[in-house]
């Protein structure tokens, strides 16, 4: 039976054209547009700089390689792989196929795939919007309230340069949960949702929801990073990542740095990195604006009044510096900083200490930055993805997860769709 | 007897007498004295001295209060390094009342503790200003109070200050009206509202602006009171923003109504656990012309409270929020200069009132803050955390 579609901006064909269109061509035609925010030279990217920066209140020196970033994750390499990753013969997408077992396997887009994206980190709510599409799933779109500019310009890209894609999406324009009657509607209609966002937003789609219709939630996130004795022993690039890393979404992402531990016995004590890692942030180009600052200035008093108890405490910076790192030579636990260029540095002797304090967060836990050599660090690896983290990366590559990579513990295709198998041939 | 023994008992008589004759206190002399108090803490507390002379200063040489560098409030939480972190100068074992922050999430560890080693100053401050901004008219009074009583909550400082106000008040026939579990006797209040009646006595309500809403939600049909002349009501906790929903403006009318008393004898009392002074709307005295918008909080004369921006800790302009940042001499034992974590914004004494100088607006904790992304918050890292 057709299900009539909440939004008329979408065609009521559209699973069928999409469906029509076949995976690889949906990939071309979305690798396509994703190339034009890659261009300098096109009217979408240099849009894209100049409306950005004010609405994530972040500066164009961030919002560049955050766009060359997000828009990697949208090439036709990366679309490939992250199809390759998550189906093991993505043509499964248009037809049964044999699958691993030998048995033939479908993979069944939703009709209709609503998503809420939340916050102010830009490239979620697009990066979103094309897993849908890559699918092969129409897909309403709600963008979060900072970050609404990519969405659009996204949208637009697809008018001008993947015509076949017209009408198979669009972006929903009242606030999470103010909808009234049209959001209510455009639920009814989901056979798959997927909300970014806190308990608070996840529970008002939830009541409004079928209690049938399956519901994908990407919560808040907390993430750090380690340094082992090997991560010390070479040069100051380990730091100099470590303080990009924190930089890139001034702590806002669920991917940023909250907290790095530093191993005792290497070349620069964990107080040595920590005011060193300071120095770094001091040079970096500072935010366009300064936010949260009654928390940052709450957390820099409070920390200095601790640090008047406890002498071995330090504190690197301040709010009027705008980046501020406090230094703390034991954490038991894993709590998070204020927004901006804040970051909490402890010292370790045992790996334990670490895994002690990260343990309670695990419903939290997402990315975790490891710098070190060798089998030590795979077996930290272990440690740490038994305790809860469900990446383990470099702070290079930290604040970018690759087009590829299991959002929080899960194939972000995968989780769209269901399967069908056929038995009996 | 130790040098600083010595200091703290002359500080404690200057601020006595300050508080004596509260009217007369002159700015001066006030200055005079919280650069004393705060020298004396600086001596007296090492790690306050510490924390001065971290930013380069000497003590000893700073001249004016707010040259000191403020204690915040999150300070008091014990959950920091060493045992003894909140502010108390003296002997733990020999604190007169512990007070506890009413925090419902993070733990024990993340609530505030004010250990007040003189009860004496306290109660002082406490009933001295009280008195303006509760029962100005003096006269017969009955309390009543949505509160547990002390007895029952010790650690509660707003019970321990109503028990304090209806020792040195009531009539006698004054009472608690709710048990060591917050929980309301709405029958026994509803007669003690028609005893009051009956009796021709005055009310003196203290309540939370959150029992206050519980009981008009709870009392059903029943009859209004028609309360004596002179009846009020100090409400507190509950003002910056919203109470459950419940916007100021129309739980001040449901008040108004239910008690049969006008607008302008609901008072707001703003107070914490780390402060031992109050400050309350003065609107028994001077009425409540403006309305609700242009009410304001004042200060004693032994307290004085600076608005300031959160960047740099400086003063801001007239007419701009900043962080409340206040001096109050009855901390003499504990942190005397604190800075808070609630938004205010400075509002002038209207003429003729008979306490000049600015008071303040409440405006609530950073408001306009940016939203945070998908990192995780602190509000729900704490509650995460599993606290109650």
């Amino acid at each position: 039976m057709m299900r009539r579609h909440a939004d008329p901006s979408l065609v009521p064909e559209a699973p069928e054209r999409l469906q029509a269109l076949g995976v690889q061509r949906r990939l071309e035609l979305l690798s396509m547009v994703g190339d034009r925010f890659l261009s300098l030279s096109d009217p979408l990217r240099q849009e894209a700089e100049v409306r950005i920066p004010e609405e994530a209140r972040l500066p164009l020196s961030a919002i560049r390689p955050l766009l060359d970033r997000v828009a990697q994750g949208w090439t036709r390499g990366s679309l490939e792989t992250l199809l390759a990753q998550d189906f093991p013969d993505p043509a499964m997408l248009d037809r049964f196929c044999p699958g691993p077992s030998g048995r033939l396997e479908r993979v069944i887009p939703p009709r209709l795939l609503v998503q809420y994206a939340s916050g102010n980190v830009p490239g979620t709510g697009a990066t979103a919007l094309i897993r849908g599409l890559l699918v092969g799933a129409p897909t309403l779109l709600k963008p979060g309230s900072g970050d609404r500019v990519l969405p659009e310009l996204l949208v637009r890209g697809l008018h001008e340069t993947a015509p076949g894609l017209a009408g198979t999406c669009a972006l929903l324009p009242w606030r999470g949960g103010q909808g009234g009657e049209e959001e209510r509607a455009c639920l009814k209609a989901a056979d798959m949702v997927v909300v970014y966002g806190g308990e608070e937003a996840a529970q008002a789609v939830r009541e409004r929801l079928s209690p049938l219709t399956p519901l994908r939630v990407y919560g808040p996130r907390i993430s750090g990073g380690i340094v082992l004795r090997g991560g010390l022993a070479d040069d100051d690039q380990v730091l100099e990542h470590a303080a990009d890393a924190i930089v890139a979404y001034e702590q806002r992402g669920c991917v940023s740095p909250q907290v790095i531990w530093v191993e005792e016995g290497g070349r620069q004590s964990p107080r040595e990195w920590a005011e060193a890692l300071g120095r770094a942030l001091e040079v970096r180009q500072a935010a366009g604006s300064v936010d949260g600052s009654v928390d940052r200035r709450m957390m820099y008093e409070v920390a200095l009044f601790d640090a008047a108890h406890d002498p071995a405490r330090a504190v690197f910076g301040g709010p009027e510096q705008g980046w501020m790192v406090l230094f703390e030579p034991r954490a038991t636990q894993l709590a998070p900083t204020c927004l901006g260029r804040t970051v909490r540095v402890h010292g370790f002797e045992q790996t334990s200490e670490i895994i002690d304090a990260i343990r309670p967060m695990a419903p939290y836990l997402q990315t975790m930055a490891l710098e070190g050599e060798g089998p030590d660090r795979l077996a930290l690896a272990d440690r740490l993805a038994c305790a809860g983290v469900t990446r383990i990366t470099r702070f290079r590559e930290q604040p970018w997860p690759p087009a590829w990579w299991k959002e929080d513990g899960e194939g972000p295709l995968r989780t769209l769709v269901r399967w069908a198998v056929v038995e009996g041939d | 007897m130790t040098e600083l023994t010595s200091r703290r008992l002359a500080l404690r008589d200057r601020i006595l007498g300050l508080m004596e004759a509260s009217e007369a206190a002159d700015e001066p002399t006030v200055r005079a004295l919280a650069r004393d108090v705060l020298r004396y803490q600086a001596a007296a507390n090492p790690a306050y001295g510490r924390l001065v002379r971290a930013r380069g200063a000497d003590p000893e040489t700073l001249n004016d209060w707010w040259d000191f560098p403020p204690i915040p409030v999150r300070g008091f939480r014990e959950g920091g390094p060493g045992p003894g972190r909140s502010p108390l100068i003296g002997d733990p074992a020999q604190a007169e009342a512990v007070f506890l922050t009413s925090g419902t999430t993070g733990g024990p560890e993340a609530r505030g503790v004010h250990r007040v080693r003189d009860l004496s100053l306290y109660h002082a401050s406490l009933l001295a200003w009280a008195r303006h901004g509760l029962h100005p008219s003096g006269g017969s009074v009955r309390l009543l109070a949505l509160l547990p009583p002390p007895e029952q909550r010790p650690e509660s400082s707003l019970s321990h200050m109503a028990g304090v106000l209806m020792a040195a008040w009531d009539d006698g026939a004054g009472g608690f009206f709710m048990d060591g579990q917050w929980m309301l006797a709405l029958e026994a209040f509803e007669d003690a509202l028609l005893g009051a009646q009956r009796d021709g006595i005055p009310v003196l309500l203290l309540t939370t602006a959150f029992a206050l809403v519980h009981w008009l939600d709870h009392r059903g049909a029943r009859a209004q009171p028609t309360l004596p002349a002179g009846s009020r009501v100090m409400e507190t906790g509950g003002f910056k923003g919203r109470v459950r929903e419940v916007p100021r403006d129309e739980l001040y009318a449901r008040t108004s109504g239910a008690l049969g008393i006008p607008r302008q004898a609901i008072v707001n009392e703003y107070g914490m656990t780390e402060m031992l002074s109050q400050f309350y709307e003065p609107v028994l005295m001077e009425g409540d012309p403006g309305g609700l918008e242009a009410r304001r909080l004042v200060a004693p004369p032994w307290v004085r409270t600076r608005i300031l921006d959160p960047l740099d800790l400086t003063p801001v302009p007239a007419d701009t929020p900043g962080l409340l940042a206040h001096l109050d001499l009855a901390n003499l034992d504990s942190a005397a200069y604190l800075l808070t974590e609630d938004l205010g914004m400075a509002v002038p004494a209207p003429a003729g009132s008979p306490f000049p100088g600015d008071g303040f607006r409440l405006l609530g904790r950073n408001p306009g803050s940016t939203p945070r992304g998908c990192s995780l918050s602190l509000e729900a890292w704490l509650e995460a955390r599993g606290g109650g």
